[in-house]
């Protein structure tokens, strides 16, 4: 069935596609709805009429729309076969959209948003490595101590004279001959991280916002059940078991759904209202008072820590060893409290299902950000005071060590929690089956290890390096977990909205924390008296002042201390970018409210 | 072409480069995608017809072997909507092939997708999901077991819920704008 296009609108209709240009044309054309036969038919309609039309203007022209007509395809046909290079090149598309067939959108989200995180590292690392670590490599001094084994997992001893860390690189004025260039390590240094941040906000601002306008348009019509039962098959899957055991789901869910809308769940009695409501602030204060417990734990050991490593510098076995316990001690309860946190939720009765799941992700959220706030605290404020020789090098070793035990919990995580359980699951205890691929989870890990990685970049530059080889193991593994233990989620998520929230997730509490605390490194901690590139300054931030001051002498640079003075070091200029950022949201909103009301008023037109 | 055979290896005929290209523009295929569809395609043809593959009709018995199609519990009407074969029998030729491949592709609009399952959807092609469309839907997602079928009374709320929500101009169907307007609210789709 299909809108019959009386033959005038078929003229019309061809008329329209000569006169475009050939990309558009072609894009018009692929968009029809029609069966190839038709499509060819009105193609080949089009080109005549084009040849026509040519013919007409070929004695004034000559040979040249030929000429630029031949070079046009031929540039599309170049366009065509590079786009498909690109194809090859994409390695893991073949197994993401397996991954997408057996198991739907919303596991396939977890792999994206991994795959993303990856790309995300190789740029980091582009950007660092030949900024900053090489340059170093020219003006290296020679390392002096042994290398043994145990330093992969410490990250100590051997590497501490390396470019691992921030205490290696020089802060003098880096020149290969006499008198030829020169490359100024301290101004280098501090760029690279404060636009590298920069590049990264202005990112992560972009992705956010696309996905945010693609996912939220309208949030009236999310909670509809037309849109939830049109757009739920996904038309992925392909695997029988799966499909049976979707359409088992979307029947389960819309009876749910009718039961909710039938009878509201709030049929309760007073005196089962006030329990519900209590059970909830009993969950929350044991949840809240974990997460505090923690972060008191992690404290006293870490200050235990700092006093066993400054006070006796021996370098034997069993001090290195002492030194793992801490990344050991916040990985396991990052790894077993938000078990606890699951059974909370399963305590207490949600109304919906999703209301459960967000909860217990928040709590997940607020357990990791307490983790990582103490151990931040820790660093900025007792590490940096301390009486330590160099204390970026110490903090850059800790982050190295949280990142890896980080990384090795992941992957004993994976083997215990899917395939130990899913032999459990079919050979104890049946009636457990196998397990699910737990997305939340999963997720608030990466964006833990993206943080460390990001907080780690100004005490030890290569470390997205490190979290490249880690992502890609990582990938690898869960796709293997995944295809062998685990089965497609029951619970059907809202995939878009997934998605962004990840994304929300990421920038809000993540990089906002990430770009505080570099700002507090900055602009106020002193820097140690005998390492790193801004050795003896009172703050790495005095750098850029003394540059400026250095500048002011040269006429060719006044514009750029004029830009300094007024507009960076000013905070009117700042004031007055926040108030037109303010008017300009408050006016969009505006403009947003009235467009609801004008949508209500043509609903009501159409009806009439 | 000839490249590109040797490529697939030993799928016998050739695709030319005309109508490949002619493919590309028309459908929102790959170069990779369209040969692999027609290696697809050959295989499912008895070996006599492999050579004119192109012009080659493959019933509808055979289309469903394939394993995207065979658990699909929209397979009928897939075929139904797609076949262009004058006696309505389902079968479908390579162009329609390329056709269903192109609209369920990555890079299809959300035009064209929402346009097709519309009428994938519509059970009893008048143009307009009724009452009876939207039952054959629900049955269709929650399949034939013994649990999962929906009471009538279960149905009859489900049924007017979906009306509420995305009849516009109250006329008790879903019309092609009405179900490409809640579609683009969805991005799930």
């Amino acid at each position: 069935i299909w809108i019959f296009h009386g033959f005038y609108a078929e003229e019309k209709l061809v008329g329209n596609l000569a006169s475009m240009s050939t990309s558009e044309r072609i894009k018009a054309i692929q968009k029809m709805p029609r069966t190839m036969k038709q499509k060819r038919e009105i193609r080949n309609k089009v080109l005549k009429e084009i040849t026509e039309e040519s013919r007409h203007h070929s004695s004034q022209l000559l040979c040249c729309p030929q000429c630029l007509q031949r070079t046009v395809v031929s540039f599309r046909r170049f366009g065509n076969s590079l786009s498909e290079c690109f194809h090859l090149l994409q390695l893991t598309h073949k197994t993401l959209k397996i991954i997408g067939a057996s198991f739907g959108t919303s596991v396939l989200s977890y792999f994206i948003f991994l795959k993303w995180l990856l790309a995300f590292n190789i740029f980091s690392f582009v950007i660092n490595f030949s900024f900053i670590t090489v340059p170093q490599f020219v003006a290296a001094e020679p390392n002096n101590l042994t290398f043994t084994g145990l330093e992969l997992f410490t990250g100590a001893g051997y590497f501490q004279e390396t470019v691992l860390y921030y205490g290696f690189y020089s802060n003098a004025t880096i020149s290969k001959t006499e008198n030829g260039p020169s490359y100024n390590m301290q101004l280098a240094y501090i760029f690279t991280v404060v636009i590298y941040f920069v590049i990264c906000f202005f990112i992560l601002l972009f992705s956010m916002a696309k996905s945010f306008c693609r996912n939220f348009i309208n949030p009236q019509m999310f909670s509809g059940t037309a849109s939830k039962l049109l757009c739920v098959w996904d038309f992925n899957i392909t695997n029988e078991k799966a499909v049976k055991l979707k359409q088992k789901n979307i029947s389960m869910q819309i009876k749910e759904d009718l039961a909710e809308v039938n009878q509201e769940v709030l049929n309760f009695s007073a005196t089962e209202r006030v329990v519900r409501i209590i059970i909830h602030l009993v969950c929350w204060v044991a949840s809240l008072g974990t997460a505090i417990a923690a972060c008191a734990g992690v404290y006293f050991l870490s200050i235990n820590n700092l006093k066993v490593f400054v006070k006796e510098h021996k370098n034997d076995f069993k001090s290195q060893a002492a030194m793992l316990v801490l990344p050991i001690v916040a990985s396991l309860l990052n790894a077993f409290i938000p078990f606890f946190y699951s059974w909370l939720g399963h305590l207490e009765r949600f109304q919906t299902p999703g209301y459960q799941i967000y909860v217990t992700i928040t709590r997940n959220t607020i357990l990791k950000i307490s983790i990582i706030g103490i151990l931040c605290y820790y660093w900025l404020n007792i590490v940096a005071a301390s009486e330590s020789q160099c204390w970026e090098t110490l903090v850059g070793q800790d982050i190295y060590r949280l990142v890896l035990v980080d990384f090795i919990f992941c992957l004993l995580g994976s083997f215990f929690g899917e395939f130990l359980r899913r032999i459990i699951g079919t050979t104890i205890c049946v009636n457990l089956g196998l397990p699910e691929f737990d997305i939340g989870r999963n997720v608030l890990d990466l964006i833990y290890a993206q943080t460390l990685t990001w907080i780690g970049i100004l005490f030890s530059p290569l470390l997205p390096g490190i979290q490249i080889i880690s992502f890609s193991i990582v990938f690898y593994v869960k796709k293997v977990s995944l295809m062998m233990n685990c089965q497609p989620p029951r619970k059907v998520w809202r995939t878009a909205q997934m998605a962004t929230s990840f994304m929300l997730l990421l920038f809000f509490p993540s990089f906002l924390g990430v770009l505080s605390v570099i700002g507090v490194t900055i602009w106020r901690l002193k820097p140690s008296e005998e390492c790193g590139p801004f050795r003896g300054l009172s703050s790495m931030y005095d750098v850029v002042s003394e540059w400026i001051k250095i500048l002011e002498n040269y006429t060719a640079s006044k514009w750029v201390v004029w830009i300094y003075y007024n507009l960076i070091t000013s905070e009117f200029f700042f004031f007055i970018l926040s108030v037109i950022a303010l008017i300009i949201t408050y006016l969009y909103w505006q403009i947003t409210e009235g467009r609801k009301t004008v949508t209500k008023f043509l609903k009501k037109q159409i009806i009439n | 072409a000839e490249a590109a055979g040797a490529a697939m290896g030993g799928s016998g005929s050739l695709l030319p480069r005309e109508a490949l290209s002619e493919y590309q523009e028309l459908t929102f295929l790959s170069k990779q995608e369209i040969l692999l569809a027609y290696k697809r395609f050959s295989e499912l043809l008895p070996k006599e017809e492999r050579e004119n593959a192109c012009s080659a009709r493959l019933p509808k018995s055979c289309i469903l072997t394939l394993p995207e199609l065979r658990a699909n519990p929209f397979q009928h009407q897939i075929c139904r909507v797609f076949s262009t074969s004058d006696n309505m029998d389902g079968s479908m030729s390579f162009e329609d092939f390329l056709d269903m491949l192109s609209v369920f592709s990555d890079a299809a609009t959300l035009d064209i997708k929402s346009h097709y399952a519309f009428r994938i959807f519509d059970f009893d092609e008048d143009g307009a999901l009724d009452r009876k469309d939207l039952e054959k839907l629900v049955n269709c997602l929650t399949g034939d077991g013994e649990g999962s079928q929906l009471s009538t009374a279960e149905m009859e709320q489900l049924i007017q819920n979906i009306l509420e929500e995305s009849d516009i101009d109250k006329d008790g169907t879903i019309n092609l704008s009405e179900f490409q307007h809640i579609v683009s609210r969805s991005p799930d789709f």
